[in-house]
């Protein structure tokens, strides 16, 4: 975490970074962890729960929530405010089935708002099942509040 | 099920939402943001002695309503917008109406406004669509 304000061209140069990539695994004990914290009862067959397509996405194309923190060179982890996610599925998500992922910064951009400024930076991850059909898309927008220096 | 244009979606009731959740939440996510777990961090933002929900669990409440509605693997897409944080302890009901029905490659589609509702307002609120063969 940093105190001072990254510069707007260093923000503007995060477009395009390119995540490593990777496949992931959505384990079973891990979906009836997650569907409990939902509130809901384990889902029929092997269906995973839809809320895995915040972390799997992340996790799966080899970077963290820490990491998308450190990239937008974020004050502190609660300066981070989320403005949208926008999910589609091209199909139901499943337990025990690997997922190649790959994960990309499509849009970072500095922001003033009512006096104050934010980075607002937004990530695309894609997914695919193992015969290269896609699976879902999701698109995370968060600001990143900065303070003046 | 004849669902229409206006329909109400029958909603979804989380009674309180609990912390100890969002501290199972945020290991599963890997989520080092403290305000999930430490009721201080929380309390220094002046935001209270309440533990901030992950927005993740609070979309979570949606699809449970979803689910309940057009059945296990219905949701095709969701748009999520965060105005306001959910607390532990919140009372949350997930609520949601349809905006429009429509055919696309011989399949039914329900485009919906969802949001959560706690005392009237909207903590969230966005739009979901849901393949309606799958009822």
């Amino acid at each position: 975490m940093t105190d001072d304000m990254p510069s707007e061209e260093s923000i503007n140069a995060l477009v395009g970074h390119q995540f490593p990539g990777g496949t992931y695994t959505i384990a079973h004990w891990e979906n009836f962890l997650l569907t409990e914290c939902t509130g809901a009862e384990p889902l029929p067959e092997d269906l995973a729960h839809p809320v895995a397509l915040f972390h799997v996405p992340i996790l799966g194309a080899g970077t963290s929530i820490a990491e998308m923190f450190e990239l937008g060179q974020a004050e502190s982890g609660v300066s981070i405010g989320i403005e949208s996610y926008d999910w589609e599925f091209f199909k139901p998500l499943r337990e025990e089935r690997p997922y190649n992922i790959t994960g990309v910064i499509s849009s970072a951009e500095r922001k003033q708002q009512d006096g104050r400024t934010y980075d607002r930076i937004q990530f695309q991850f894609d997914l695919h099942d193992q015969d290269e059909a896609p699976a879902a898309r999701t698109t995370v927008t968060w600001h990143y509040r900065r303070t003046a220096p | 099920m004849n669902i229409k244009q206006g329909d109400e979606i029958p909603s979804w009731d989380m009674p309180s939402v609990l912390p100890e959740r969002m501290r199972t939440m945020a290991a599963i996510l890997r989520d080092p943001y403290p305000v999930h777990w430490d009721r201080s961090v929380v309390e220094k933002m002046g935001l209270g002695p309440r533990t901030i929900n992950q927005g993740p669990l609070g979309l979570s409440y949606m699809v449970n309503m979803l689910h309940e509605w057009t059945g296990f693997g219905s949701i095709k897409r969701l748009r999520m917008t965060f105005p306001l944080p959910v607390f532990e302890g919140d009372h949350i009901i997930a609520k949601g109406k349809v905006t429009a029905v429509r055919e696309e490659n011989g399949e039914r589609f329900a485009d919906c406004e969802i949001w959560l509702d706690r005392d009237g307002s909207r903590p969230l609120e966005g739009s979901a669509t849901v393949l309606l063969s799958a009822e």
